[in-house]
C-alpha cells in the first residue's frame, strides 16, 4: 500500500468509473462545487486534486471501493450497483447514463427459456426465479445478444440504451427488469463522519439534476 | 549398524497447507494484539459489573435462528442438525434462559469468542470465521438502560484507542412512519430497504409502483435526510403523527439528555426493523470507514427484555493497532539466570539451545534479535566477540 500523503481530515476520496461516465462525473462533480478536472490521457490511476483524490476504476469496482471505505464516495450505474449486492447509500440519482436491463429473444421466439446468457447473473437469478422460468444462467462478458442468435441460449438478459442494436439483429425486449443510471453512492461511515463536506455535495448535486429535468 | 532413526517408509506427500476460504491464520504480532484487545476489554466490562460467560461453539440448528440460513451445519452422532455459532445474541439468549432463568436482573454478561457464518462473503471483502467480543444487558429497559450502554461502548472504545463516533438510531421509527403512512404488507418491507439505503430513486420507483400520494413521497424522502447531530430529533419529532413514532423520538431525546458526551443519531437507519424492539447504535471509526462496533435493544425469546452491543476483533484491531503499545524486546539468554533476569527487567527471554555461537547468531540475526543476556548481563550481541564466551 502506497502511503497517502498526509491529508487534512475532511478530504474526500471519490470512486469513479473509466470512460464515458468519467466525463460526465467529473463535469457533473465540478458544476456541483469540487476542483476536478477531467485527468489528462495519462497511465496515472490516481489523480490528486485540492482536497479531493479521484480513484479512476472499473465500474464494477466502484461499489466494492465504496462498500469497504477506501473510497467515501463514487458514482456507478444502478445496474452494476444491483448486481454488486453492495450495502451502499445511494443519495441521488445523477440521471444520465440511463439504461434498462431487459430479457431479450429472437423475435417472435416463444419457445421455453432453458439457458440464459447475461452479464448480470445475480440480477438475472432474482429475475428468472421470481418469475418461476426455471433457466440455467450461463455469464458472458461481452456481445451478449450472440447467444440468443446462435441458440447459446434462449433467452439473454442485458443492457438496452436505444434498441438499434436489437432492431438491427432481429431481436425484442420481451421484459424489462429495472431501468438504470447513474448514481452517486456513499459509504455508510463516510456519509457521518464527512458529512460537512458530504452533505451538501449530495444537495448541490440534487439541485443540479432538478435544474437539468 | 542401522541409525537410530532411518526413514523406514518413502515419506508421504504433506497435508495441504491451504485453509478454507474465508479463514485465516492469526500469526505473531497480530495475536498478541488481539490478546492485548480482548483482555483489556474483559476488564473494562468486568469493572462495569458485567460477568464473563463462555459459550459453546456448536448448537442446535434451528429455523427460526436469525442467521439460520447462513449457518454452517453439522450432523450429530444421533442424526440432530449441529450449526456452528453464528451469533452472539442469539446464544447469550438461550444460556440465560437455560442457567438465569431466575435471574437476578438486571443481568449483565460479556462474552468473546469466534462467529462463523457459512455464505461466501469473503468475495465481499468479508472473513466466514471471525472473532467477536460483546456485552448484554438483560431484565430491564427504559432510557437509562439504553444510555448505560452508550457509555459502555464509548468507554470500550477508548479503552483500546480507537477514535470512533458513536450513531443511534431507532428502527422501529421508520416502521412507524411507515405505517401511519397507511402503508403494510410487501411495500413496507420494500420501502424499509429503500429508506435504509436513502436511496430517493427506490423510494420514486416504489411510490409510482405502490400509487402512493405526494405527501406520501415527500415523508419518505425526508426520512432519508434525517441523519447528523441532535437537529435530527426535532426534525424527526416534526415528522412525527402517530404515538408510536412519537414514542421512539421521545426515548431518544431522553436517552440524549442522558448521556455525557457527542451521540450522531440516523433516524432513517431501518435495518433488521424485525429484529430491534427499540434503539440500536454503532460506532464509526475515523479513518477506516467501517462500524468497529454495534448493538441494540431486542426481545428474549420469552419476553425478557435484552440490550447489548458486539465489536468485530478483526477490525477493531485495524483502528487500534497503531495505539498499543509495543511488545517488550525479545532477547536470546545464554543461561537460566540470564532469561530469569531478562524477564525480571520487562523483556522477553528466549533459551540458547546451543553452544554453537555461530549459530545462535544467525538465528538472532534472522528472528531480529539484538541483545543476549548471561547472568546479570545483558550485551549487544556485536560484543560478543569481544568476551569470552565460557568464563
Amino acid at each position: 500500500m502506497t502511503p497517502a500523503p498526509t491529508r487534512s481530515p475532511d478530504h474526500l476520496t471519490l470512486a469513479l468509473p473509466k470512460g464515458r461516465i468519467l466525463e460526465e462525473a467529473i463535469s457533473l462533480l465540478s458544476r456541483a462545487g469540487l476542483p476536478l478536472t477531467l485527468p489528462e490521457k495519462s497511465r496515472a490511476l490516481r489523480h490528486e486534486f485540492p482536497g479531493v483524490t479521484v480513484l479512476e476504476l472499473r465500474n464494477q469496482d466502484v461499489p466494492v471501493y465504496v462498500d469497504l471505505g477506501v473510497a467515501d464516495a463514487g458514482i456507478v450505474g444502478k445496474d452494476v450497483l444491483i448486481e454488486s449486492g453492495r450495502e451502499v447509500y445511494e443519495p441521488v440519482d445523477l440521471r444520465f447514463a440511463a439504461c434498462r436491463l431487459s430479457l431479450i429473444r429472437e423475435v417472435g421466439d416463444t419457445t421455453p427459456i432453458v439457458r440464459v446468457g447475461t452479464k448480470y447473473p445475480g440480477a438475472a437469478r432474482a429475475y428468472l426465479n421470481a418469475r418461476g422460468i426455471p433457466a440455467e444462467v450461463v455469464k458472458l462478458s461481452g456481445n451478449i445478444e450472440l447467444a440468443a442468435l446462435t441458440g447459446l441460449a434462449e433467452a439473454v438478459i442485458d443492457l438496452v440504451q436505444t434498441g438499434s442494436t436489437l432492431r438491427a439483429n432481429n431481436l425484442e425486449e420481451v421484459d424489462v427488469l429495472f431501468e438504470s443510471s447513474a448514481r452517486l453512492i456513499v459509504n455508510r461511515a463516510a456519509l457521518k463522519l464527512r458529512r460537512e463536506r458530504l452533505r451538501p455535495l449530495i444537495e448541490r448535486l440534487r439541485e443540479l439534476v432538478a435544474e437539468q429535468n | 549398524m542401522r541409525p537410530v532413526s532411518s526413514p523406514a517408509r518413502p515419506p508421504s506427500p504433506p497435508p495441504s497447507a491451504f485453509i478454507p476460504e474465508g479463514t485465516r491464520d492469526v500469526l505473531p504480532p497480530e495475536w498478541e494484539q488481539r490478546e492485548a484487545l480482548r483482555t483489556r476489554l474483559s476488564a473494562l466490562f468486568s469493572a462495569w459489573g458485567y460477568r464473563g460467560v463462555e459459550l459453546p461453539a456448536l448448537e442446535y440448528a434451528d429455523a427460526q435462528h436469525p442467521q439460520d440460513a447462513r449457518a454452517f451445519k453439522l450432523i450429530d452422532s444421533g442424526g440432530q442438525v449441529l450449526a456452528l455459532r453464528s451469533e452472539f445474541t442469539t446464544a447469550m439468549g438461550r444460556l440465560v434462559r437455560a442457567r438465569f432463568a431466575g435471574g437476578p436482573f438486571p443481568l449483565r454478561l460479556h462474552y468473546s469468542g469466534r462467529l462463523w457464518l457459512r455464505a461466501l462473503t469473503s468475495e465481499l471483502g468479508r472473513l466466514r470465521e471471525f472473532g467477536q467480543t460483546g456485552v448484554e444487558l438483560i431484565g430491564i429497559e427504559g432510557a437509562r438502560a439504553d444510555a448505560e450502554l452508550l457509555h459502555l461502548a464509548a468507554a470500550a472504545l477508548e479503552q483500546v484507542g480507537v477514535n470512533a463516533q458513536l450513531e443511534v438510531g431507532f428502527p422501529g421509527f421508520v416502521d412507524a412512519v411507515l405505517e401511519d403512512a397507511g402503508l403494510h404488507g410487501p411495500a413496507r418491507n420494500a420501502l424499509h430497504g429503500a429508506v435504509d439505503r436513502k436511496s430517493g430513486a427506490d423510494i420514486d420507483l416504489l411510490s409510482r409502483q405502490h400509487g402512493l400520494s405526494g405527501a406520501v413521497t415527500h415523508t419518505l424522502h425526508a426520512l432519508t435526510d434525517l441523519y447528523g447531530g441532535p437537529e435530527v430529533l426535532d426534525a424527526a419529532a416534526r415528522l412525527s403523527q402517530g404515538v408510536r413514532a412519537r414514542a421512539a423520538v421521545d426515548h431518544l431525546t431522553e436517552v440524549s439528555k442522558l448521556y455525557e458526551g457527542n451521540l450522531l443519531y440516523d433516524l432513517g437507519a431501518s435495518r433488521r426493523y424485525d429484529y430491534y424492539t427499540g434503539l440500536t447504535f454503532r460506532a464509526y471509526a475515523a479513518g477506516l470507514n467501517q462500524p468497529v462496533l454495534g448493538g441494540g435493544r431486542y426481545t428474549l425469546d420469552g419476553g425478557l427484555p435484552g440490550a447489548g452491543f458486539a465489536m468485530g476483533l478483526e477490525r477493531l484491531l485495524r483502528a487500534a493497532a497503531p495505539q498499543l503499545p509495543p511488545q517488550p524486546e525479545v532477547v536470546l539468554a545464554l543461561d537460566n539466570a540470564g532469561a530469569k533476569a531478562a524477564r525480571e527487567a520487562g523483556l522477553y527471554a528466549e533459551l540458547a539451545w546451543t553452544d554453537d555461537l555461530n549459530e545462535l547468531r544467525l538465528y538472532s540475526e534472522a528472528r531480529g534479535i539484538r541483545r543476549w543476556s548471561r547472568g546479570a548481563k545483558l550485551f549487544d550481541m556485536a560484543e560478543l566477540s569481544d568476551m569470552q564466551v565460557n568464563p
